[in-house]
């Protein structure tokens, strides 16, 4: 001791509180998932597209609401019905944005670990590769749930607050809304996030793989219209981004968009049956790949 | 003795390469070091005792669970440095450990005050808001031995902690390594550089080939079984009449080594100096390394790093 100061070595401190086992694995997956995906605790550039691409996905929102409230100020009526926004019309506005989302979002979640070999450290830790690939994929459900429910809720809630009839009558009479949005918006997290777990499960590098990614669904697509154009009707099970689109409107019970698919004759559960075997598909793959790593 | 680790004719394939061949070792609390040539099968065993590779044949324990029906079991109170790097170069130090720490069951706030202890420890407290990426080499080693301990574990394996490491890196590497065991931590330290061995552990366990060369303490290992002696005059006549008289000797030049074969060994070279009228110049027990152990028994030189 001086007359300075002490110096306290604390030595080494054991830890005696609890271990909370698997589920914490999994949570903490899950949340560094999420931070991967959005740049949290990241550098700056690495928040810059995310967030961008998010604001691209709710502005629409923002706008068609203060349109509605308006358009609710010049003339009453029912104004959920308004062609220009609806529930359903706006998973076509979104899907860009959340195309592009996966396209950054599956090779972040699971190439870094892979290639800087970070698996080795979730070996030595209380979980399994389910555990690992299940916990990055709630990651990116929740990455793509909030790019698609915000601004749906944001429509919902708007529509149902400056609708005639009260907020809560609004709220209780088109509840049935929430429950299509839930099954479009999985089914598009399907479509758009199995492909790109896929390609990421081979990956070595980020930027290489969101371009093989959009390459690929911009590809298929092409090469989808132009052989159902000509003849070959199945080809048009490859238009991948087609797919929950047309499960949408079966969904909503619109009449189909003129899609690919749709104009080849194919049935809306073939779509879906698409759109479940690639997600199938890609968890074998995924799971056969990574029981050979962790 | 309390038994950390288990294995019962624990045997590896990949493909046709024998990796481990019937392995059975009981391996004691404490610092442990496992020692071998690159490809004496450490790497598998360690992966095997973590639940990431099966074995072909036979069955381990670790802590006194199957790792390979209770992986998750065993893996909640073990922790691992692997050779490779295993640091994701995005991240900070101290986001990574806290990270760590979560993915091992710790709750969030727990985590947090044990990554800074444990970069503390390591001396990576002033570097914790670094990215790793940025981190020299001796840094990321650190890194990755405090990621292995940051949930406090009962075991820790760690697989060649000074690989890549300047001198003074691996002596504070090899100093915490040897604290390690003051902790309550088990340690189970895998390398190819037995002097990084003998200063750390207590136990070893030597493979070559796939197969245990030899097992036990490192004190019963290196206990010396010859005696040199240095002679002012050529050392052949008095190691000639030792042999006559029963004696395992070897000679060179003015230098003779005697195997020890109890006490009566040192009456027979004190006789024997006495009838041939020499002087002793120097004369005392030769210093074993592990390394004379390892090779005296049969085990292919470990060599330098490749």
């Amino acid at each position: 001791m001086t007359d300075q100061g002490v110096v306290y070595d604390l030595g080494y401190r054991p830890h005696e509180g609890p271990r909370l086992g698997r589920r914490a694995a999994i949570r903490a997956t899950v949340k560094d998932g999420l931070r991967r995906m959005f740049g949290i605790r990241r550098r700056a550039r690495k928040k810059v597209l995310p967030f961008l691409l998010f604001g691209v996905a709710l502005l629409p929102a923002i706008v068609f609401v203060g349109l509605v409230f308006l358009t609710s100020q010049i003339a009453t009526g029912d104004v959920i019905d308004t062609p220009f926004a609806n529930h359903a019309s706006y998973f076509d506005i979104a899907a860009g944005t959340v195309l592009l989302f996966c396209a950054l979002s599956g090779p972040e979640l699971l190439i870094p670990d892979r290639v800087e070999g970070v698996l080795a450290v979730y070996s030595s830790r209380p979980m399994t590769v389910f555990d690992y690939l299940g916990a990055r994929a709630g990651a990116l459900a929740l990455g793509v749930g909030a790019f698609m429910l915000v601004p749906q809720l944001l429509l919902y809630l708007g529509f149902a607050a400056l609708g005639g009839g009260g907020f809560l009558s609004n709220l209780v009479t088109s509840s049935g809304d929430l429950l299509r949005i839930a099954a479009a918006t999985f089914f598009y997290l399907l479509a758009y996030g199995a492909p790109a777990f896929l390609i990421a499960v081979f990956a070595k590098r980020l930027a290489p793989a969101t371009g093989v990614y959009l390459g690929a669904f911009l590809g298929l697509q092409a090469a989808a219209d132009g052989f159902s154009s000509s003849g070959t009707r199945w080809a048009a099970v490859a238009a991948l981004s087609d797919h929950p689109s047309i499960v949408r409107d079966w969904i909503f019970d619109r009449t189909p968009t003129q899609l690919v698919p749709v104009r080849a004759g194919l049935d809306a559960w073939v779509s879906l049956v698409v759109i479940v075997v690639v997600a199938v598909v890609t968890l074998l793959v995924a799971v056969r790949r990574y029981r050979s790593l962790m | 003795m309390d038994v950390v680790v288990a294995t019962d004719s624990l045997g590896h394939a990949y493909g046709d390469v024998v990796a481990l061949h019937h392995v059975s070792v009981e391996v004691p609390a404490g610092r442990v070091g496992l020692v071998g040539a690159n490809g004496a099968g450490k790497t598998t065993l360690i992966k095997i005792l973590l639940g990431i590779l099966e074995p072909t044949v036979g069955s381990s324990t670790v802590l006194g669970a199957d790792p390979q029906r209770n992986a998750v079991g065993v893996r909640a109170k073990i922790g691992y440095m692997p050779e490779s790097d295993c640091l994701p170069e995005a991240q900070s130090a101290a986001d990574f450990m806290v990270y760590a720490a979560e993915l091992a069951g710790l709750p969030p706030k727990a985590a947090r005050q044990r990554a800074s202890d444990v970069l503390t420890l390591v001396g990576l407290h002033e570097e914790r808001f670094r990215q790793l990426g940025e981190f020299s080499t001796g840094m990321k080693q650190r890194a990755k031995l405090a990621q292995a301990i940051v949930h406090d574990p009962d075991l820790v394996m760690l697989d060649e902690p000074t690989a890549g490491l300047d001198p003074e890196g691996r002596d504070e590497m090899l100093d915490l390594i040897a604290r390690l065991g003051g902790f309550g931590i088990n340690v189970i330290t895998s390398s190819h550089v037995l002097t990084d061995i003998e200063r750390t552990c207590d136990w070893v366990v030597m493979l070559d080939g796939g197969s245990v060369l030899r097992e036990g303490p490192l004190s019963a290992l290196l206990d010396t079984t010859t005696v040199e002696v240095e002679l002012f005059e050529d050392a052949a006549p008095v190691a000639e009449d030792l042999r006559h008289r029963g004696a395992d000797v070897t000679a060179e030049g003015r230098t003779m080594a005697v195997r020890i074969d109890g006490d009566g060994s040192y009456d027979l070279v004190r006789d024997a100096l006495a009838r041939a009228g020499m002087a002793v110049r120097r004369m005392g027990t030769r210093a074993q390394t592990l390394e004379d152990v390892f090779l005296s028994s049969g085990g292919l030189e470990p060599g330098p790093e490749r």
